[in-house]
This record gives structure tokens, sequence and C-alpha cells, in this order.
């Protein structure tokens, strides 16, 4: 019974997607009110669903549905199996109640919006990609689940694809997600060589949080550090932190429910999912410790300076993603779990207000008789004024890593990408052809 | 240089106090025709609609053949060709696409397919091609392109394929913010006394990295950062070796012109910010955009004065056919065959070249502009003529109740509404500060501000404070909502710190989820929850205004304002409303007057949507102080001195209508005598039924509530809508105006005008010098024109001149709003306020005759040159005989209205005639005795 809940949860939002899709495909475009109603009954069906499974599979130390084979390549099988424990129902239930919050309140907020149907098409292609990702029996699903999860934020992020900043920053994200997306491959590709699976229930003994990894203290610093990259990228921790704020391009709901409430946390899902790994690598963990801590640090610094609503609470919300990523490298998973869940919701709501922030803020400042009282003072005293300026001025830019990221990253690849290009070009035109240089270029 | 350049920045302050007024106002001194053409030259805006609306205009006869007809002959043009270049029109073929026009998709393979009939026969069995090589031999050389010399960023980029803007832009619009920010950033910016120069210089200086882009920004900042602004701004034009450096400043600060206007309005009058005054400049502005530009072009060009715009290019082949492409299709418009062609002189070719050339695209548009807003004025004078001829509607016998409402447009279905709920009921219109020019401050604000006009300074400060025996209770409902500020605050604050955050959080976090979900999920049940809490849990001290005050001198607050107002200033503001309304004599039993606001979530521009005669706020204490005045018999007294009586028997009612839910409050309704509670009684149950009744004509235009006869469904749709987080349009705020009316009720009651109408009460009979029309017109032009103009280029052009759809708007610093992440400053008014408005510039319709009306507008320079140079409309009717109706053509010319082109139907009332429709209605008779009289 707790399987089918479970199978039919997940699946929901998916033939959501898949039936407006190919509707779509065949040249119809449903009605905004048919949309609504199917948005609110699919949802309704998952929080329910989930509740009932929850509840039902409760006494079982994990619900599991049967193995299915999707392909077959030499002797490996791609498996597609569900499974939900202490860690993943609590998720699974708050995906679904705040997708549908979301998903309510986009209703009224597109309301007339030419992108409306595309809205909630992704809308839907989000909620199938989290849900899978959360309820996932092996780690080559969560992948599938993991990627579809960044398609889907990409496209939303573009949605006013009029202008360009939109359409750039959507493509500063997905660069961002492919490279930490490496991590994610390569310790699945590290599992099957190793330990011959990557379903969690073979890989891991015992009921979360309580299970233990069955492998060497090498294999799983391996497999460790690559998971926490991968879960860095989509949580945009540190060194992956710049893209964060980027990413308020979208419509405000599709910012609360990716960068305020699910997409963010998956990474810490994912290590919460992998902890035994990490307990069983002292490098793996502190990795994930240090990162976690030195993102709290940069993010807190930045939130301080930040002035708009939507970066200032991207950067508060990543200061509390690295304490989560702490809270999993020191070994609390079941205060992570909360904390997720609380940050979650908290986030959500306060990104829907975000339009509401004048209004909110004049309430506040008249009931208060105009005094608020003045934030970061203690700062203004302890600290000397050179280096508060140069604190401040770190905080202004961002902690200087876009400028990092572009001195010391971006920049070598595009010069040796050009290099290239024009020894190519020159190889071509022979030898007596100069490199073709634009006037003025600064030298590599 | 830059003063000049200032003025064609956005003039909008911080938008938590949003003034409508004319976006182009810098061009207000040419004719609106050329400023549009201007201005959309210098801002790269539209000036009208794209011609494809107009067409669709045609098509469903809201614009007629005869509106073009008259405009074309007015116009003395060359009638034929014009009018086919209008409709069918020629086709948009710009050169980037004529070549794919040509090989993929048949331009030249058959003639167009909505040629006139004409024509088609004309053309039938020639050759088009051979149409099309007649254009390619016999079109004139093209001249060739001229490019504007350009701001550095243009030549970088078109020399490098870079674009300075994305390393410049960003870390201007990070400092800006966070040196115009009002209280959101937790850390302030540092040294902001210091003014924007010195302290953005202060903190480039900082150890740090800059994008590589603006590497070389370290040295420059060395070298500059000891000038001040000016310095600056004069090495850096020099670096630059800027020619021509008035062109390069206006182009530079009209890079990022919302955040550059804001920097200029702040300078201008420091007292817009809202929380936090800073000393803003444009200069210090100007002076970092450069400094930032000179760094960056020196790395990509390798130089400062490096960027210079290459040579314009050749003009193209692509150029040449789209130009023949052009002449082509005219030629197919007008049935010129070949042959028919070939037999033509240089000279007449020549001459049907340049007539296409000269009816270009801009010039279509505004022949079509004018002809579509010809038509709208005929839309609203012949069926007034015609209601005029029907004769007004029976007055009452007695007059049980007088209504006085804002002249705004929105007010009018209320009021029209609460006439047909109880035909006894009188109701004025006048602007909705009501004479009372006042610095305020309520019980629950922290500061007073100005509730009046924009153009006025108030020199009277007004509080409101406990009334005696109710002290107690004031001062614990401050002390109650100060510990709930305290509490917000706190939980706002520290939910995104790190440490409170954590606790938080974890430990909470969870609890939110009540609130997001009731919010969400209920909204209306989730705010009248809140409304009982805050009810059973905040006293409410009676209240009363110190708004008396003894003696002619007075003694002057510390902010230099006189406290109250003497006796004689107080019968000033009650006869400056009472006399021009005409309202002199027969005052009934009760007189009410409301002054209104909007409340909303989900909108920054909120503001936008109260009451614009009160200075953008919310104006129930206008109201309240009104009626205190004039119920006072010193006040009393001194108004029969001037011939304006106030029967002892009369008592005035101040209140304030909310138009996002369609509430009414009314106050000190237990000073009301006793012997008035009946009256009372039943204008409260009349006001109810008109509240409810216009909220569901308002809920017509929204899609998301089905339309119904049941009132009662209409009014909980518009308060949900004021509740609503997720709600984009609470309410259409002015979307709809088109038209002012100043005159008499008498004029205008009875007939369904769609709340498009400004209504303003003016009585040219007992005005005969004029004066009263005279302060009237010089209030209402300038206001209504504002809103209209706003409206009009925020809807024409809604990237430029409006601020786009609000779905990504970023609350940034409590002074604007940005696009998503980091984007300039956007300014104007978003696409859901404006996008069922049609595009019009105002119609006044001024009740007297057409010289005394001309005179008076003549005679006051501002409403002269709104006049004059296009940018109102102006009709008048005759107040001895509603059917002469005169349409102003300018120079001193009017144009009686007659004809019957436009019929006014009957209902027998508001529901019957707008129930199940959504799109804008035409003026009907509401007859509601309709009925009775059969």
């Amino acid at each position: 019974m707790a399987e089918s809940l479970l199978a039919a949860l997940v699946l929901a939002p998916g033939l959501a997607f898949s039936g407006l899709g190919l509707a779509w495909l065949a040249g119809y475009t449903p009605h905004e009110r048919l949309i609504a109603r199917l948005t609110a009954a699919v949802y309704s069906f998952c929080v329910v669903a989930a509740a009932a499974g929850w509840a039902i599979g409760s006494n079982t130390a994990a619900v599991r549905t049967p193995v299915w084979y999707w392909f077959q390549a030499g002797s490996y099988h791609f498996e597609i199996s569900l499974l939900a424990d202490r860690l993943s129902w609590p998720l699974i239930e708050l995906t679904a109640v705040l997708v549908g919050l979301t998903g309510v309140f986009s209703v009224r907020y597109l309301h007339r919006d030419r992108g409306y149907f595309r809205f909630f098409l992704l809308l839907h292609l989000f909620a199938f990609a989290a849900l899978l990702t959360l309820a996932a029996g092996t780690f080559d699903l969560l992948a599938a689940g993991w990627e579809l999860v960044g398609v889907s934020s990409v496209l939303l992020i573009a949605f006013f694809d009029e202008r360009r900043e939109p359409v750039r920053n959507a493509v500063r994200l997905f660069a961002y997600y492919r490279v930490s997306g490496l991590g994610l491959l390569l310790a699945i590709y590290l599992l099957h060589r190793l330990e011959h699976t990557t379903e969690a229930a073979k890989l891991f003994r015992g009921p979360w949080p309580d299970d233990a990894a069955l492998m060497s203290a090498s294999a799983a610093t391996l497999v460790g550090l690559l998971l926490v990259m991968a879960a860095a990228g989509k949580a945009a921790q540190f060194p992956f932190s710049g893209w964060l704020p980027r990413a308020m391009e979208g419509p405000t709901p599709s910012s609360a429910i990716f960068y305020g409430a699910i997409s963010v946390h998956l990474g810490a899902y994912l290590l919460l999912r992998a902890e035994p790994v990490l307990r069983a690598s002292g490098v793996a963990a502190w990795t994930c410790t240090v990162v976690g801590l030195l993102t709290a640090a940069l993010a807190t610094l930045v939130h301080r300076a930040s002035v708009d609503a939507k970066t200032s609470l991207a950067y508060a919300g990543m200061a509390q993603l690295g304490i989560i990523f702490a809270e999993i490298g020191l070994g609390f998973p079941r205060l992570a779990l909360v904390h997720v869940m609380g940050h979650a919701v908290v986030r959500t709501l306060q990104f829907l207000r975000a339009p509401s922030m004048l209004h909110d803020y004049h309430r506040v400042h008249a009931a208060a008789g105009g005094e608020l009282g003045r934030t970061g003072a203690h700062y203004h005293h302890l600290l000397p004024e050179r280096f508060r300026l140069a604190l401040y001025r770190a905080a202004l830019e961002r902690g200087y890593l876009d400028a990092w990221l572009s001195r010391y990253v971006t920049g070598p690849v595009l010069s040796f990408g050009e290099a290239l290009e024009s020894w190519e070009t020159g190889e071509r035109q022979g030898t007596a052809g100069e490199p073709s240089r634009l006037a003025g270029e600064p030298e590599g | 240089m830059v003063s000049h350049a200032a003025h064609l920045l956005p003039a909008q302050g911080p938008i938590g106090v949003f003034i409508h007024h004319n976006t182009l106002h810098a061009f207000q001194d040419r004719t609106f025709e050329q400023a549009v053409v201007e201005a959309g030259r210098i801002f790269g805006a539209e000036p009208y609609m794209p011609e494809s609306a107009y067409r669709a205009a045609l098509r469903s006869g809201r614009i007629q053949d005869a509106d073009l007809g008259r405009v074309l002959s007015s116009e003395g043009a060359s009638g034929a060709l014009w009018r086919v270049l209008l409709a069918p029109g020629l086709r948009e073929l710009p050169p980037e696409t004529i070549e794919w026009e040509i090989e993929e998709n048949g331009l030249l393979e058959r003639f167009r397919d909505d040629l006139p009939t004409a024509a088609r026969e004309a053309l039938c069995g020639e050759p088009p091609r051979a149409l099309f090589d007649f254009w390619i031999e016999r079109q004139a050389p093209a001249e060739p392109l001229v490019r504007s010399p350009g701001r550095p960023r243009d030549g970088v980029l078109a020399a490098t394929g870079k674009d300075l803007d994305d390393a410049v832009n960003p870390l201007l619009i990070k400092l800006a913010g966070a040196y115009l920010d009002q209280g959101l950033a937790y850390w302030p910016m540092p040294n902001r006394e210091e003014g924007f120069w010195r302290s953005a210089m202060t903190l480039l200086a900082q150890p740090g990295t800059a994008l590589p882009e603006l590497r070389a920004l370290p040295r420059w900042i060395k070298r500059w950062s000891p000038l001040d602004a000016e310095g600056a701004i004069e090495a850096a034009l020099q670096a630059l070796g800027a020619e021509n450096c008035e062109e390069l400043i206006q182009q530079e600060l009209l890079a990022l012109p919302g955040w550059a206007g804001l920097m200029r309005r702040l300078e201008d009058d420091p007292g817009l910010a809202p929380h936090e005054p800073v000393p803003a400049r444009l200069m210090d502005f100007l002076a970092v955009r450069l400094v930032l530009t000179v760094a960056g072009v020196e790395v990509a060009t390798g130089g400062p004065g490096a960027w210079r715009m290459p040579a314009g290019a050749a003009p193209s082949r692509a150029a040449d056919l789209a130009r023949a492409a052009r002449y082509f299709d005219a030629a197919q418009l007008m049935g010129l065959s070949p042959r028919t062609l070939a037999q033509w002189s240089e000279p007449e070719v020549e001459e049907f070249r340049s007539a296409v050339d000269q009816f270009s695209g801009g010039e279509r548009r505004r022949v079509w502009h004018a002809a579509y807003e010809w038509r709208h004025a005929r839309q609203i004078l012949v069926p007034l003529r015609s209601h005029a001829v029907q004769g007004p509607l029976p007055e009452p016998e007695r007059v049980a109740a007088q209504v006085f409402f804002c002249i705004d447009e929105r007010e009018e279905s209320i009021r029209r509404h609460l006439e047909e709920a109880d035909p006894e009921i009188e109701t004025f219109g006048a602007a909705g500060f009501f004479g009372v020019a006042m610095n305020y401050r309520g019980i629950d604000d922290a500061h007073g501000v100005s509730l009046c006009p924009v153009v006025i300074e108030p020199r009277h400060a007004v509080h409101e404070q406990a009334a005696a025996g109710h002290e107690s209770a004031d001062g614990r409902r401050r002390e109650l909502r100060r510990m709930w500020a305290r509490i917000a605050r706190e939980s706002f604050v520290s939910s995104r710190t790190l440490v409170r955050g954590w606790l938080g959080t974890t430990l909470l976090g969870l609890f939110s989820l009540f609130p997001l979900a009731a919010r969400v999920l209920s909204p209306r049940r989730y705010a009248q929850w809140m409304d009982w809490l805050n009810g059973s849990v905040l006293p409410e001290p009676r209240t009363e205004l110190a708004f008396m005050r003894a003696g002619e001198a007075g003694h002057l607050a510390a902010e230099g304002l006189l406290t109250g107002f003497t006796l004689t200033e107080q019968v000033d503001r009650v006869a400056s409303v009472l006399s021009p309304a005409g309202l002199r004599k027969r005052m009934a039993r009760l007189v009410v007057v409301l002054g209104h606001g909007s409340a909303s979530l989900n909108n920054p521009h909120e503001s936008a949507h109260d009451c614009g005669a009160c200075g953008g706020r919310r104006g129930g204490p206008n109201a309240r102080i009104f009626a205190a005045m004039a119920n006072h018999p010193g006040v009393r007294a001194g108004l029969a001195e001037r011939g304006i009586t106030i029967p002892d028997g009369t008592w005035f009612v101040g209140g304030y209508h909310d138009t996002c839910s369609d509430g009414i409050d009314l106050y000190d309704l237990d000073y009301v005598p006793d012997t008035h509670r009946g009256d009372l009684d039943r204008v409260r149950a009349s006001l109810d039924l008109a509240r409810a009744a216009s909220a569901n004509e308002r809920a017509r235009r929204f899609e998301a509530c089905s339309s119904s006869r049941d009132t009662a469904e209409g009014l909980r749709h518009v308060q949900e809508r004021a509740e609503h987080l997720a709600e984009p349009r609470p309410e259409y705020g002015h979307c709809t105006n088109s038209v002012c009316f100043v005159g008499r009720r008498q004029l205008t009651r009875g007939i369904f005008l769609d709340r498009r109408a400004f209504l303003a009460s003016y009585d040219a009979t007992e005005d005969p010098d004029d004066s009263d029309l005279a302060r009237i017109l010089g209030a209402v032009i300038p206001v209504c024109a504002g809103i209209s103009l706003e409206y009009y280029f925020s809807f024409v052009d809604n990237e430029r001149y409006g601020c786009g759809t609000k779905l990504p708007h970023n609350v940034t610093g409590l002074v604007g709003v940005m696009n998503g992440y980091e984007s300039d400053l956007r300014t104007g008014l978003p696409w859901q306020m404006v996008e069922i408005h049609e595009p019009v510039r105002i119609l006044f319709v001024v009740e007297t005759e057409p010289a005394r009306v001309l005179a008076t507008i003549h005679a006051n320079p501002a409403l002269k040159e709104f006049l004059e140079n296009r940018w109102i409309r102006l009709a008048s009717v005759d107040p001895a005989d509603a059917t002469a109706i005169h349409y102003y053509a300018g120079g001193g010319i009017w144009e009686r209205i007659e004809g019957e082109d436009e019929p006014l139907r009957r209902s027998p009332s508001s529901i019957d005639w707008y129930l199940g429709r959504m799109e804008h209605l035409p003026l009907a008779r509401i007859q509601p005795r309709l009925r009775n009289a059969a």
C-alpha cells in the first residue's frame, strides 16, 4: 500500500508535466483555469498520499518499491526503484506541501502572463524531479532527478527571455550545475566500480540515520569528496556560491520554491542520504564542515551589505545552508534534517512576502514609533575603521567570488581557447599569415 | 551641462510615495506630437501604439473610416495614397528579414491578398517581380548612415565586441543601491554623509579584487580620488578625449536612467528620502561612472581615449531591397502596374517616392492616433449631447443627504451606485484633500506627512491625539504596538543572521507553515482573523484632531509649521470646497465627506493607488478635519458672512473609502447629534449598498471573478484581492481614466461613465468672475493630465517608459524596484497596472461657455502650455443649454459637436448594463424609474 502511494505521488506531477507537454505539442494550450485545477488536484493528492504513506510506512524502516529495469548496457542495468525512509518521508511531505502552496500562489501571481503555461509546465517537471530525487532508491536514479531539477531551474531563471540578463544568468547557473554535477556522476561511476551497486539499501546497512557504509576508508573519501562537490554546487556553497543571487531573475514564486525551499536543500539531502560515507571518511566529513562554515561566514558577510529583498534572502539562506552542511559534516544528521525543514518553510514565506516588503516595513516602522533599532552597531564598535571598510567592500562585491572566478578560472580557460583558435587559424592560413588578433585585446 | 542632461532623467522619487506626473515633463514646452518623436529618439522609445493595434481598432470599429478621412483631410494630405498606406497599410519589411521574405516567403511571387478591390483589378495578371524590379531600378541612391558619436561603451563594443556596461553597471548599481538604501541592509554603507563620490572612492580604494575588466581601476582611483567630483569629471572627460562632452554626459547618465534619476531627485529634494536622508548628488554619480568607464576603456582598448566609433558602414544591399520593397508595397496598394508606371515621368516617380517616404511609420501612427482620439471624444461627447436632448433625469423632490467624494475616476461608480440606491442622495466631487493642506501625524504614525497636492507646501501641522480620558488606552496601545514592532523586526532581522537565524529556523521554522498556508489558501479569512486579533488586543482610544489655533499669529512648531488653523483659515478651507461645488445654500441635514486611499499587498506601487490630491497618500484625515471644521459654530458664522449658509440642522461627517477593498469608515460618529441618527443610518445603509455594487462593477474587469448579480460576491472578491500576497493587480487604479468632467452633477447624473471619468463639481452659474473655475482648473488639469500622460507613456512603451512586468520586480533599498537580480531602477508603471488602458490624452469637459474656459486657461501659463501644446484635450458644455457642446480644435477654434454616430443606450440600472461584459463600455443612460414609468 505504502509502496503504491509512494510511486503514485512521485508519478503524479510527472504525469501532469507530460500531459500538459503532449497537449502543447499537439497544438493545444490549456486554459489557465484548467491548469489551476490540475495543479491543485495533483498537489492535494501528493500531500495526502505522502501523509498516508508516511503513516503506513512508519512502522517499517523503509518503504521500497519493486525494482524495474529501464535499460541495460553490457552488464550494467539501470535500476528504477523507489525508497522512502525516515529521511525521505518528511522531505517528500515538505516538498508536496510547499510546491502545492507555491502552485496556488502562482495561479494568482502569473495570471494573464504570457508564460503562464510554461511556468506550470516547468513547476510540474520540477516537482517530479525533486520527488524523484528524494525517493530514489539508487544513486543512478537520484542523478536523473537531480539533473531534471537543474534543467527546470535553468529554464525558469530564463523565464523572461525577452531580456538579456535572465538568459545570461541562466546560462551561468547551467555552467555551475554542469561543473558540480560532474561530482555526482563520478561518484556514481566510482560506486559502480568499487561497490558494484549504487542502491542505497545495499550500500548502507541499517535504518537511517544509524546506518553504516560498507566500504573502505579510501573509497569513502573519494566518493565522499565528490558528493560534497555535487552537493555544494546545488546548495550554492563555497566556491560555487556566485550563482545564487543571479538566480533571482525568474518570477518570485519560482525563486521561492527553488532557492528558498526545495532545490537548494537537495544538496543537503544528498549528503544526508550518503551520511554513512562521510562518517566513514574523516577527510570528506571535514571538507563538508569546512565548506559549510566558510560559506556561512562568507554569506553572512555579504548578506549584511545586501540592499535588495531577493539578494538579501539569497545570502541569508546560503548562510543557513552552510550551517546545515557543517551539521552534517560534524555528524548531527537529525538536527540537520530539522534545520532543513524549518529553514525551507521560513524562506518560502519570506520569498513570497518579498514584493510586499515596503508595505510590511512601513507598518513595523510606524508601530515602532519611527525608531527601528540600528543593526550592525556592535561591528561598528568592535572593528577598526580600515578593517571595517575593507570588509564592507568585500561584502558589497559579494566576497569577490565573481572576480576570482573570471580571473583564475574562466579567464584562463577562455584565453587558452582563444590561443588555440588563433593557433589553428594561423596554421590554416599557412606560416605567412600572422595570427589574427583584435586590436587592443589584452594579452592572455 | 550636467543639469541640462539631468532634466531628461525620470522624475520619480522613492517608490513609497508615488506621484503621477507626465513622463515627458521635460518636453512639455513642445507640442505633444514633436515631443513623443524627439523623446522617442533620445530614449529609444515608441511614440504611439504599434500600427497593428490601430489597424485592429479600425477592424473592431473603435476607429471609423470617417475618422481617418477627417484627420487626413485636415492635414490636406494626398488623400488616396495616405489612406491605403494606413489601411490595409504598408507591411513591415525591415532590411534584416527582407532577403528571407524574398527568397523563402515568396514576397515577389504574388501580390498581397488584402489589396483594395480596385487595386487588385488593376494589377490582375501583372507580374509582381516586374513591379519590384521597376523600383529597384528607379530608387534614389541611399543616403549614407550617420552614426552618432556614442559613448565609450558603444565604441568599445563595436571595436572589440566587449560590453563595458557588463563590468561598469553591476558595480555602479551595487554602490548606488548601498548608498541610497533606506534601512534594508544590515550594515549601512560607511561614510555616506560625505557624499556618494567620496564614500565610493574610499571604498574602492580598499584592498580587494576588481573584475578583470576593471583591473586598471585602482590606478585611476589613486590618481583621481583626491579631486572632487567636478574635478574628476573634467579629468575623465579629458582622458576619454570627448569631443562633445554634453552628448557624452547625457548618454552616460541615460545608461542607467533610474539610478541617476533618483540621485538627482534626492539632490533636489532630500526630504523625499523616507527614512535616512543622504546627501545625494548627480555629479557624484556621474563622476563615479566616468572613473569606472575610463578604467574599463583602458583595459579593453589599451588606452582611455581609444574608443572612437568606427566610421559608418556603407548602406547594405538589404537596405536597398527593403526600400524598394516599400515602394513595391505602396504601388500595389495603389494598384499601379509596372506598365502604368513605365509611362510615368521621372518627376512623377520621384513625387510618388517622396510621398511614400514622407508618410513614414511615425507619421502614420500620428494620424492613426489622432483618429483614435477623435473617435474617443465622439464616444463621450455625442452621447452626452443625446442625454441632454432627452433631458436630465428628474431631480429628487427633497435631498436626504449630500456626499462629497474625491474627483478620482475610481469614485465615479460608487457615486452612481449611491444615487441609484437612494435617489434622494446628492453627490459632489472635490479634490480629495478637501482644501485642507496640512502636515498630518496620526495616532499610529511615527512622523507627520504632507497631505496635499505635491505642488503645495503645507504650512500647518495637525496631530491626532487621544481625547481626554483616553490617554491610558492610548499609552497601552502605543506600548503594545511597540512590542509587536520589536517582535516583528527582531524576527525579520534575526531570521537572516547567522546564529540567531540558526536557532530561529531550527526551533521555530516549521511554525511558519501556519501563516504561510493561511495567507496563500485563504487570504481574506486570514486578514479577518488578524483584524479580530488586533481589535481584541489593541485598545482603541477615542481620538481627536488638534487643529484649532487661537490668535492669528499662533505659535510655530519645531519644523517651522503652524500648529492647526485659525478660525479664518478654517473658513477659507471650508469655503474653498463648498463654493466651487455650488453648495452655498440648500444643504441637506447630513453631509458626508469621503477621502480615499488604497491598501494592498504584493504591490511596491501601492502608493500609486492612493489619492493624488493628497500627494500619493491616504485622504481620510483631510475629510475628517474638513467635517470637524464645518461643524464648528464659529466657522459656520464666518461662512455665513461669505454667503455660504450652513443651517443649524446640518451635520458634517468625515470618512474614508478604500478603493481596493471598497471598505468605508466614517469618523467621529459618537459626536453625531441624536437627532441625526436616522439620517446617518439611512446614509450608511445606502453607502453599504453602493460600495458592494461598486465592487461588483469593478470585479467585471477581473477574469478571476465570475460575474454575478449578487453584489456581495463582488465585494468579497475585491476584499480578497486587497489581502492576497500573490495578487499583482489588487485594483486597476487609474487604468481606465480618459475624461474629466468639470461641472454640475446634473450634467452627468444617470450616465454610466464606466469609471473612466474624473468628476469635479463646479457651478458656472454661481461663478460670475470665473475665479472658482481658475482655482479648480489650476488643480485638476495638472493632476489629471499627469495621471493620464503617465498611463499613456507607460502603456505605449511599457519597457522604456514603464517598468515592465511586475513579476520579476525586486524591492531595493526601500526606494524602488529592480528587474530581478541587478538592474536599473525601474520607473513608471508596471504592465499589470496599465494593461487594459486606452492610451488617449485626457479630455476635459468643462461646463461653461467656450470663451470663458479658454480665457481662464490662457490666463495661467502652465495650463496654457498643457492645452496649446496638446497634452490635453478640451470640450465645453454650455451651462444654459447642455446640448451645445464644443470641442477645442486648437488655435482658438471650437467645433460644435453634432451627429448621432454614437447612440446613447438606456438601461434600467448599472448592473443590467455591465453584467457579463469585460470590455470598455459605451456611455449609457441609467434610468431607474424606467420600469415604473412604463
